[in-house]
């Protein structure tokens, strides 16, 4: 295949496009009081897949000023409508501190309690590590105050590639307390062009694989996000994609792959093709066949596959065919597969839809 | 085996009837127009599919589990196969390369997928997206050079964007099916599907597969082949099943508004009128995809019927008449298209009724090709000293009808009236001078007459009327023995003209004694009125009307002046009732000169006749093949042995074929292909020599 080189052309018409609908969501966006900075976006704790069991997530979104890439000149992800969340304005550091604090202050006993151990996802709808978003000063704060829950035993943050410098990990190598971190890469898809031209990341699969091993370097773990069925992209191609992408990770010895099927987002381009029936969210049924394609059951061993879509059996997030039976039975063998991690669990169908019949003859047309 | 794809016969439009060989290795052929089935696992799996669908020639498969030499050698190996990955064009390389000995040896040919992006968000957007697909696909056929391809054509409803393609396409030799994924998705762009087309026509080689897929319904299939489709995709059939569709060809109607089943395949038969009622059944959806590809493998075959024996135009237009976006194309193509069409329509349909259905055929291409050739041509005979104008009959030629033979009793009986020049008016062909009579497809067109002609009508025949009119004399009396539906014609040509128009009494009916006589009356009043300049000829036999009929009808087909030419010392007409067929035997020479075909009105010259004709003055850039080489051997000529040719080729005209230095006319042929077709082509047949020297 042809390399795709990025200096050579962004898709321009498509950064138009997406900018559009960005400016015009800010634009009617109301600015967030103070009360509402100091509370963090949302928290909560549930079970989820942990390194080597299964344990529990406490998850808390923080409200910072919004990710850098889609309030500059490219206007963002195509698919990606966090920015609504966040506060637009620069966010004061000590009320990011609140929003931790109290979210912390509501769960902490309750982890503490529980003989479950966790995984703490701090997460702020952009680059935890981009100064701009979340300064120094609040990382550390937040850092030193997590290493004395002993049963929280692993620390994912999400990050663009550009942040991730050996200077910022040099803080995790210092503060850790022996936990096990994880920074989620939005890399979406291995293949440059699909990243680039219909997802307008701007980044290339070589800049990922840079970070990769200087994060081996500071012993700090990668987890991939990878997007399945992008805008532009047909149901076989997603499968394609999704499946070339997770082999190549797969190789390339990333520590977790976390297959996020697309949902459709306010006011994002994605959502203007929903509109126009010019895009569907992915079938389960498609998701299933791509992990049967491309994972072997010894290949997770040496990685974690997580999945766990938002709005997943409703409209806008990745369904078959809205039944409920149909949906829940998606759901639970999705969940099932994620949480312990074997791929039996893909072909353990409680409730036999017809709607299969329906995906497999029209599929080519999705 | 040399070829992909072989031309056997043009038809009406850009319609052809053609074969391809998918295999290099194995002599198997796949005639088109052809509807190509989709295999699915989920259709395997039934036993009424295969079958159903076992003798079928061409399927298209879209997973590599098909790619087995097992499946493709043992069970399905006398069948072509078309490969489409319907996922990334990485998967797709992927897939060739592994495959790589199937893809040489079987009859097997993959299609080069363009199925990412989807959509596009605005032209740029698609400009850049299919250029993009080009400088990959160039990297696959670039690779494998022996290795031939289908490749993929999105326009993302910007027809003009097909230009991007054509240098692309002529470039890589090895692109031998285009694969037009999107152009027919949305109808009511019709004029983006016409420019497609006629680019596609204009630019490329005409040995191209030209193949359809996307949301086609067995609705479109006449059309689509009209415009020169060969191969259908009839895969968007299994998305209407799922989606609860059954078809009747006419319409596509939802399961549960079905209540009588109009079709008796094995799923009507069968099960399926048991599970309308069944919302969620996959039996049915199984039992609806089965009827739906039975019944457009069944209406293809109804197209191939139509188009190899019956009047193709016609059922085009009868089964495209009550979808408006799809008879608006058809006119468009007739009012704004003809000078391509034309090159591509064969001058005649031999041995077919042609059915004039409305206002939708009366542009048809070989219609207007008869009205121009005839305004262009035909030429006033000297001595013409009056002019009748007559209305036209059901029975063809009008001479045999009971009407004409009254009205010939009539003009008979004055002894000038080879100085007559009778004039036939009909709709929708227009005016028909007498000689004409016999040519396609004044021979065979019917259409219902009431009486009353619309405004279309009107402006055909009164524009034809006024060219031909105009090319006599102004003080040449016209008479006119017509009914009043005609007087409109005639009085708008009046207003322009300076002759007299003179009209019989008609009573009661045209062909009354009473009218006749008023006719006669007319006749005998002004037969002298107009006085000769130039006297009648001395050369008795051109007052004969089988040789008037003659000289025009050259005239006709080789350009005005051609029938004097060759005809120049009389003629001896020896019918030959076998074959329907008239010798035409010079009087003096006592040489053959020609064979008149009785069935297409045409006249096919022998060299003899054809050095008069050539006679200077006489032009190559005319009905010519100038040929590379002295001498011709065998009875087809290929597009490898013509150096030159004249633009005005026309599929089923006469050629006449000259030596390398174009001193020496060598032999004569019928066209199976327009100039268009050589101008486009390296390979195939371009005439039937039937003289040499």
């Amino acid at each position: 295949m042809r390399r795709y080189d990025i200096s050579e052309d962004m898709n321009k018409p498509l950064v138009e496009k997406i900018k559009f609908f960005r400016e015009r969501a800010l634009k009617n966006k109301k600015k967030c009081n103070k009360e509402r900075l100091e509370q963090p976006i949302s928290f909560w704790i549930k079970k989820e897949r942990l390194i080597n069991e299964i344990g529990k997530e406490f998850t808390i979104i923080l409200r910072t000023r919004g990710c850098s890439w889609a309030l500059g000149e490219t206007g963002g992800c195509s698919m990606c409508g966090y920015i609504e969340d966040a506060a637009i304005e620069e966010v004061d550091p000590n009320l990011i501190k609140k929003q931790f604090d109290s979210a912390y202050n509501n769960k902490v006993d309750e982890i503490k309690q529980d003989s479950n151990n966790y995984v703490l996802k701090i997460f702020n709808s952009g680059s935890f590590l981009d100064d701009n978003e979340v300064p120094r000063n609040v990382r550390r704060y937040i850092l030193e105050k997590i290493a004395n829950i002993n049963n929280v035993k692993e620390l994912v943050i999400e990050s663009r590639l550009e942040y991730i410098t050996s200077e910022k990990l040099e803080e995790f190598s210092d503060l850790r307390g022996g936990k096990y971190v994880e920074i989620g890469i939005g890399l979406e898809t291995v293949n440059d062009y699909i990243r680039n031209n219909y997802i307008n990341k701007g980044f290339l699969f070589n800049d990922f694989k840079s970070v990769l091993k200087k994060c081996k370097q500071h012993y700090i773990g990668v987890k991939a996000y990878l997007l399945f069925k992008p805008p532009f992209i047909n149901e076989q191609g997603a499968i394609d994609d999704c499946s070339n992408s997770i082999k190549t990770l797969l190789n390339l010895g990333v520590n977790s792959i976390s297959i996020n099927p697309l949902n459709v987002q306010r006011n994002t381009l994605v959502e203007r093709l929903w509109y126009q029936n010019r895009y569907r969210p992915p079938w389960f049924y498609s998701l299933f066949k791509c992990f049967k394609r491309s994972l072997k059951q010894k290949d997770l061993n040496k990685v974690r596959l997580l999945c766990d879509p938002s709005g997943a059996g409703t409209k806008r997030g990745i369904h078959n065919c809205l039944k409920r039976e149909c949906e829940t039975s998606a759901k639970k063998i999705l969940s099932n597969f994620t949480l312990n991690q074997e791929l039996i669990a893909l072909d353990q169908e409680e409730f036999e839809c017809n709607c299969k019949k329906k995906y497999q003859l029209q599929k080519r047309f999705f | 085996m040399n070829y992909f794809f072989e031309l056997l016969a043009n038809r009406i439009g850009f319609s052809r009837i053609g074969r391809i060989s998918l295999s290099k290795e194995r002599k198997l052929h796949i005639k088109t127009p052809n509807i190509i089935i989709p295999i699915k696992s989920a259709l395997m799996k039934q036993f009424n599919f295969i079958q159903e669908f076992e003798t079928h020639d061409l399927f298209i498969i879209s997973k590599e589990i098909f790619l087995k030499i097992g499946f493709l050698r043992e069970k399905f190996k006398d069948t072509g196969f078309i490969f489409h990955n319907s996922g990334t064009l990485e998967k797709f390389t992927d897939t060739l390369m592994k495959n790589l000995e199937i893809f040489t040896e079987d009859n097997i040919l993959s299609i080069i997928p363009f199925n990412i992006p989807t959509t596009s968000s605005n032209k740029d957007f698609a400009l850049k997206e299919i250029k993009n697909y080009l400088s990959n696909a160039d990297i696959i056929l670039k690779n494998h050079p022996n290795l031939n391809f289908g490749l993929s054509i999105r326009i993302f409803d910007y027809s003009e964007l097909l230009s991007l393609y054509i240098p692309f396409i002529k470039e890589n030799e090895n692109v031998k099916i285009l694969n037009l994924t999107d152009v027919f998705d949305n109808f009511s762009n019709f004029r983006g599907i016409i420019n497609v087309i006629i680019e596609i026509k204009e630019e490329l080689d005409n040995n191209l597969v030209l193949m359809a897929s996307g949301r086609i319904i067995p609705k479109f299939y006449p059309l689509l082949v009209y415009l020169g489709i060969d191969l259908i995709d009839s895969s968007y059939l299994l998305y209407l099943s799922a989606e609860n569709f059954y078809d009747t060809i006419d319409h596509l109607l939802p399961i549960y508004k079905v209540k009588y089943l109009p079709c008796s395949c094995i799923a009507c038969k069968g099960k399926l009128k048991n599970l309308f009622e069944n919302k969620h059944s996959s039996e049915k959806l199984n039992l609806l995809c089965l009827h739906n590809m039975i019944s457009a493998t069944n209406y293809m075959k109804k197209i191939k019927q139509y188009l190899t024996y019956e009047d193709y135009r016609a059922f085009v237009e009868k089964s495209s008449f009550d979808d408006t976006n799809l008879i608006s194309l058809l006119k468009i193509l007739d009012r704004s298209y003809f000078k391509y069409i034309r090159y591509e329509t064969p001058l005649v349909q031999e041995s077919k009724k042609v059915k004039c259905l409305g206002p939708s055929s009366y542009n048809r291409p070989d219609f207007v090709e008869f009205r121009e050739r005839t305004i262009k041509n035909f030429q006033p005979e000297p001595w013409t000293s009056l002019i009748i104008i007559l209305p036209c009959s059901a029975k063809k030629p009008y001479s045999e009808s009971k009407s004409h033979k009254l009205f010939y009793k009539v003009i008979r009986k004055y002894p000038e009236f080879p100085s007559f020049q009778e004039i036939i008016l009909t709709s929708p062909l227009g005016a028909i001078p007498r000689q004409l009579e016999n040519v396609y497809p004044v021979n065979s067109y019917d259409i219902s007459v009431i009486g009353e002609w619309d405004n279309e009508e009107i402006e055909i025949a009164s524009n034809m009327l006024f060219k031909i009119l105009d090319k006599y004399d102004e003080t040449i009396p016209i008479i006119c023995h017509l009914g009043n539906d005609y007087v409109e014609i005639i009085k708008k040509v009046a207003s322009v003209l300076k002759n007299e128009f003179l009209f019989s009494e008609i009573h009661e009916k045209i062909t009354s004694n009473k009218s006749l006589q008023s006719l006669e009356n007319l006749i005998k009043e002004y037969k002298d009125k107009f006085i000769l300049e130039t006297t009648f000829p001395k050369k008795d036999y051109l007052s004969k009307t089988w040789i008037r009929k003659f000289i025009k009808i050259l005239d006709y087909q080789f350009g005005a002046g051609s029938g004097i030419k060759v005809i120049s010392n009389g003629l001896m007409p020896i019918r030959i009732k076998a074959n329907n067929k008239i010798d035409l035997i010079d009087s003096q020479t006592r040489e053959n000169v020609g064979v008149f075909n009785n069935i297409t009105g045409q006249i096919s010259l022998t060299i003899t006749a054809i050095k008069r004709l050539t006679q200077t003055p006489f032009s190559t850039n005319f009905n010519s093949i100038v040929f590379n080489g002295e001498k011709i051997s065998g009875n087809t000529l290929f597009r490898r042995g013509v150096l030159e040719y004249s633009g005005d080729l026309i599929p089923d005209n006469y050629v006449i074929i000259w030596d390398k230095q174009k001193n020496n006319v060598i032999g004569a042929g019928k066209l199976f292909v327009g100039s268009n077709v050589l101008k486009n082509s390296k390979t195939g047949r371009i005439a039937n020599i039937y003289e040499k020297v």
